[in-house]
This record gives structure tokens, C-alpha cells and sequence, in this order.
């Protein structure tokens, strides 16, 4: 299980701050799909860094925590904090990088760079051992054992980012990280990968986070969903009932610009652009794009409140909704 | 079978460049307006104050007929090819008249390989692992430090380096030889020293400029190759950032710097000229240098020929050497 205590991170550009993540606070529960939603430069990569660990200059993180709570080798629990959650990296929490094409070294076999992330964790095994291993997995996630042999050029887009799924799960971590998996494969493909991630998910029981701009592969596979705008996360909640009923105007307008079968109406496009990261406004961030805004928006930031079960979001106009709530559960 | 493709394919270009290359060598002379065997009669007739007509025709033909320049012009390219690649003989110097030019280029050869192959490959060798590091460790102080003294060493001319080395080790701190003077004959302890002795300046002078250039274009690509995803995907595998520049950045970025290094040594074959003569070595810069001095044609085609077939040759190598090195490509 995974769990971001009001996590911010920010990038430290030469005595200004751009905060990438603001106070972003979930937890990502045993076997559960959870999806992060968002359009460009929300900071979803970032929260997906700060996830695995990856805190390099000029990232930091300036104020809360993560943590991993795992099962030890003892099966007594352990629990990994930021700064060496990278201790457990592969075994306990793994990563599917965006971009298939270009993160396998292109002079060294498939076989190697399988071996050179996950080799220290069977340094028992001799590397036939290892390789008839892997070998087996593939043919597991019916992917020809023969790609071991290959160099990355000779495999296609698709078998490219199966073999890193293959990768990163051969493990059995209990969470696999994966940024914008389907990104850059046509939809056929795109199809493939979220069948093989969703069944894979289903078999290990394991957690998975998948971040993508496509609200469609989050309707396709995720359980539970969080939408991120300017740096925070502004509304969280079962996938289905998000997309049956958003609550934040982000969200709604998102959900609202998906095309719909027989629905022939002509889509728009959300209005602006997001607030500048290094000195967001004051109040809620989406108030300069949003058509109900009011004054106490421009200026109050908007707590998150609950508005479903376990549905949360961050708006003002939210508010009188979860005081019903409250009333209503006593 | 393919392979088999490829090597013929290979064949036909060394063959088709090595034919073009020894074309122009045999007509570019040609095309000059002086004739170096009147040249040389009319050099004899000057010194003596008679000749007879008979001697000197006879003379004309013998001369003619040892630097090829009987019959017409299709025959003499013929017979300069099959002198060239059959008897390897490429005619008599005119400067050094009659040592045939095979035997001044046999016995320049193996000094020029000596310095240059050494020093082109102690350097490339050097500058690989300082770029790599300057390229990849950039923040760290060692790599900014050799970076540094390699852009300083880089602009300087070699031969101007080369009189500082002769000023400060061979006459301020006289250790090694004013010019290079070489002892003993055969496989002896005396004939090696005054090897290393005479060969260390010239091949210092080389090595330290020589290394510049290739901090300078090693530390680029490998700066790039550091930037690359896989090399990011690397760190997140958990790999030491040795092995991920061993076994990431080095490979990929040292495939440019192969191909350079094949080309490089295809021109050793030209020396060293100025290093030569500011050192007094004996090697084939100070033979072309000399031939083009005194206009000896035999000399100057037979050490571009060899040239010639030295670059294609190594281009040649490097083609067959290349599908191990990288995998994208293949024999084809």
C-alpha cells in the first residue's frame, strides 16, 4: 500500500520555486487500479517521481511524506519512506516508463536489460537460470521468449512496452508505477496494453497506479480515479461514479468534452490555460477558467469535502452539498 | 547469404575507390607541363660539358622505360597498374636516382607507423575516457579539470608544441635527444631503449594535442547519449552510475568515435611532416616532403598509393567491424 501524507514538491529553478505537486494527499489501496487524470504540465509526472522515489535536482519535496507499507522478507511488515523507497525499487514498487521506444539501450539485448534491473535480487541464480525464468514469465503474458534475444529495434512499439510491463512485474512488487503507458501506440495497441496491465493487476493482486492525459483508459481499467489540476488534486473517487457524476467544474468539463456514441455535438475545448506554477493565485486554481466561479473562489483556496462516498472534491460551491452529507450521516 | 552480399558489395567499393584513387595519381602528373626525364637528361647534360647524341637516346629510353613512359598513354596506364598492384614496384626515385621508391617507402613505413599508430591510439584511447567522463560527470571537479586542460592543449598547432617539448626536455632539461637518433640493429635491450628514447618526444607532442580533439568530440556525444531516456531508465532500474556509463553511455557513444578512429589511422600512412622534420625522424612525411621538393613524381604517386589503399583499406575494416559494435546495423 501506498500513502502520500499532503505531499508538495516543487522544482527549485535557481532560488524560485515551480510546485509541481501541492499538498496532494491519497493512498493507493491493496489490489486496486488507481488512475491519475490530468492535462499537461499538472503535475501528474512529477507525483508519479515523487511516488517512486525519484527525487533528483532540481526536484525536492518541500513538506509531507510517503510511504510504502510492504511485506518484509519475514512477511513482518515494512515500511519504506521517501529517500529509500529506491531500496525496494523492482522488488516492491516498480515503474513503466513512458516512452517505450527510446528507454532500452540500443546496442544491448533485451535479455541484458532485463538482467541489469532485476539480476541483484537473484544473485543465487546463475544467468541461465534467470533467463529460462524470464523465458517462462514471458510466455505467461503470451510474449514470445524470443524478444530476450532481440535488440530493442527489432521490436515493435507495442511488444516494446509489453516487454517493460514484463519487466517491471517480474518481481511480483506490490506496486506497479506506470507513466502514460499507451502514449505514442495506435489504439489497437493502446487496447493490447491496457488488457495485458488490467490482467496482470488481476492475477499478481497487486497495486497499480496509471497516469494518462486519456480519459479513456482510466474509464477503461482504473478502479479509482484522481483528477489533478495546477499541482493538486482537486477531486478523487471511484472511477465509475466520477464519470457518472463529476463533481468539481474541471472535472465535469473534462468528462463533458468526451465524445459520446450518438451524440453529434460539436466539443469544446476548456477555455485558458492553467495558472503559472511558480506563483499560482490565491483561492481556488481553476477560478480564472471556471464559468461559476464567484468572488469567495478568486480568493479563498476550497477545502476538499466529501461528496460521495468516498468522493471527494475541492470547490466551493461543493460545500453545501457536503454539509447535507454531514447532516444527513449524523 | 547475405553476408556474402555485402562482402562482395564491399569488395567492388575498395576495388572501384582504389581504381579511381591510382587513376588520378597516374594522370594528374601527366597533365604537368614539365617532363622529368628531360628534366634529369637536361640536369646530367648541364654538369658535363659533352655528351653523345647516341648515349643520351639511349639514355632517354632506359629512363622512358624504367619510369613507365613508354608507348602510348592507354598502355602506360595499363603497365602502371600492373606495376603498381602485380610487381608492387613503383619505379626508380628520381631524387634519390635509381633506389626504386618501394624501398624508400619499405624502409620509411614502419617509423611512421610506429609514432603515428602508437600515438593515434594512445590518444584516442585517453581522450575516449576523459570525454566520457567530462561528458557524463559534468558537476564532478576532475572531469571539469581535464576538460579543461584538454580545450587548453586542443587550438595549440602540434609543431609549436613540439618546440616546446624540444626546448624544455631537450635542451633546458636535457633528458631526451635534440633530434631522434636511433642505435643498435635487430631485437636488442640497446636498440629498444634508444627507441623509446628517440620516439618519446615526437610521440608526446602527438599524443598531447592529438588527445584534445578527441576529449573535445567524445565529451559532446557523450553529454548527449547522458541525456538520452535509456540512460534515465538506467538510474530508475537502480543500475550504479558506473555500470550505467560503462555499459550504457560507452557503447552508444563510442560508435562515432570508431569510425573516426579507422579513418584517422587510414592517414597515418601520409606522417607526420612537420613532426618529422622538427625531430629529424625518419618516416614517410620527410619522404613526400622531399619528393614534392624535388618534383619526384615516382615518389609522390607511390606514397599516395599506398595511402590510397590504406584509407580504403581501413574503411574497409571498419565496415566489417561495425555490425558488432552496434546492432542496428547489419550485413546487407
Amino acid at each position: 500500500m501506498l500513502r502520500l501524507h499532503n505531499v508538495s514538491a516543487r522544482y527549485n529553478m535557481l532560488g524560485s520555486y515551480v510546485n509541481a505537486v501541492d499538498r496532494v494527499d491519497f493512498e493507493v489501496r491493496k489490489s486496486e487500479i488507481f488512475g491519475i487524470a490530468g492535462e499537461s504540465g499538472c503535475g501528474k509526472s512529477t507525483l508519479l517521481k515523487v511516488m517512486y522515489d525519484l527525487i533528483q535536482y532540481p526536484l525536492e519535496i518541500s513538506e509531507g511524506s510517503v510511504e510504502i507499507h510492504a511485506a518484509g522478507k519475514d512477511g513482518k511488515p515494512v515500511v519504506y519512506r521517501h529517500g529509500d523507497i529506491h531500496r525496494s525499487w523492482w522488488k516492491v514498487i516498480s515503474y513503466v516508463p513512458q516512452g517505450a521506444m527510446h528507454v532500452m539501450n540500443p546496442v544491448a539485448r533485451v535479455k541484458s536489460q532485463f538482467f541489469d534491473a532485476i539480476s541483484k535480487y537473484h544473485e543465487k541464480k546463475s544467468a541461465k537460470q534467470l533467463e529460462a525464468e524470464i523465458a517462462g514469465y514471458l510466455r505467461e503474458l503470451e510474449l514470445p521468449p524470443e524478444v530476450l534475444q532481440a535488440f530493442p529495434h527489432q521490436l515493435s512499439g507495442g511488444m516494446r512496452q509489453r516487454v517493460l510491463i514484463a519487466l517491471a512485474t517480474f518481481l511480483h512488487p506490490d506496486i506497479v508505477l506506470a507513466d502514460e503507458p499507451t502514449t505514442a501506440l495506435d489504439v489497437v495497441v493502446q487496447r493490447g496494453i491496457l488488457t495485458m496491465l488490467a490482467k496482470v493487476q488481476k492475477k499478481m493482486k497487486n497495486s497499480m497506479v496509471i497516469v494518462s492525459h486519456d480519459m479513456g483508459v482510466h474509464y477503461q481499467i482504473t478502479h479509482r480515479m484522481g483528477i489533478m489540476y495546477a499541482g493538486q488534486m482537486i477531486e478523487i473517487g471511484p472511477t465509475e461514479q466520477i464519470f457518472e457524476s463529476p463533481q468539481h467544474p474541471y472535472t465535469k468539463m473534462l468528462i463533458g468534452a468526451l465524445p459520446k456514441v450518438g451524440d453529434n455535438s460539436q466539443k469544446e475545448g476548456i477555455p485558458g490555460t492553467p495558472p503559472s506554477l511558480k506563483n499560482p493565485p490565491p483561492g481556488c486554481r481553476f477560478a480564472a477558467r471556471c464559468p461559476v466561479a464567484t468572488d469567495l473562489c478568486r480568493a479563498v483556496e476550497p477545502a476538499r469535502v466529501a461528496v460521495g462516498h468516498e468522493h471527494m472534491a475541492s470547490c466551493h460551491l461543493l460545500e453545501p452539498i457536503a454539509a447535507e452529507r454531514r447532516a444527513h450521516h449524523g | 547469404m547475405d553476408f556474402y552480399k555485402f562482402l562482395l558489395s564491399r569488395i567492388l567499393t575498395f576495388v572501384l575507390v582504389v581504381f579511381i584513387g591510382i587513376t588520378a595519381v597516374f594522370f594528374v602528373p601527366r597533365f604537368l607541363p614539365s617532363d622529368p626525364v628531360e628534366a634529369m637528361i637536361g640536369q646530367l647534360t648541364s654538369k658535363s660539358a659533352f655528351m653523345d647524341p647516341k648515349a643520351i637516346e639511349t639514355m632517354r629510353t632506359t629512363l622512358n622505360e624504367s619510369f613507365g613512359l613508354q608507348g602510348s598513354l592507354l598502355q602506360q596506364y595499363f603497365g602502371f597498374f600492373k606495376r603498381v598492384l602485380i610487381t608492387h614496384d613503383f619505379g626508380p626515385s628520381l631524387a634519390n636516382y635509381p633506389a626504386p621508391v618501394g624501398e624508400l617507402i619499405g624502409r620509411a613505413l614502419p617509423w611512421t607507423m610506429g609514432l603515428l599508430l602508437t600515438s593515434t591510439i594512445i590518444s584516442w584511447a585517453i581522450g575516449n575516457v576523459v570525454g566520457l567522463l567530462a561528458g557524463f560527470r559534468k558537476e564532478k571537479a576532475y572531469s571539469k579539470l581535464l576538460e579543461a586542460i584538454s580545450i587548453a592543449l586542443y587550438p595549440i598547432p602540434y609543431y609549436i608544441f613540439a618546440l616546446v617539448l624540444i626546448m624544455v626536455f631537450a635542451y633546458i632539461v636535457p633528458i631526451f635527444p635534440l633530434s631522434s637518433t636511433f642505435q643498435g640493429d635487430g631485437f636488442t635491450w640497446e636498440r629498444i631503449k634508444s627507441l623509446v628514447v628517440g620516439s618519446t618526444l615526437p610521440a608526446l607532442s602527438m599524443i598531447l594535442v592529438g588527445t584534445g580533439w578527441w576529449v573535445i568530440s567524445m565529451k559532446t556525444l557523450s553529454a548527449g547519449i547522458a541525456e538520452e531516456d535509456y540512460v534515465h531508465f538506467a538510474r530508475l532500474k537502480g543500475l550504479k552510475e558506473r555500470k550505467i556509463m560503462s555499459r550504457y553511455v560507452l557503447p552508444n557513444a563510442a560508435l562515432p568515435q570508431v569510425t573516426m578512429l579507422a579513418l584517422q589511422l587510414g592517414t597515418i600512412f601520409n606522417g607526420a611532416l612537420v613532426t618529422e622534420i622538427l625531430f629529424g625522424y625518419p618516416g614517410v612525411g620527410t619522404l613526400i616532403y622531399t619528393g614534392i621538393l624535388q618534383a619526384d613524381y615516382n615518389l609522390i604517386m607511390g606514397t599516395i598509393t599506398i595511402s590510397i589503399l590504406a584509407v580504403a583499406g581501413a574503411t574497409f575494416v571498419v565496415d566489417f567491424l561495425y555490425p558488432f559494435l552496434d546492432p542496428r546495423v547489419r550485413y546487407k
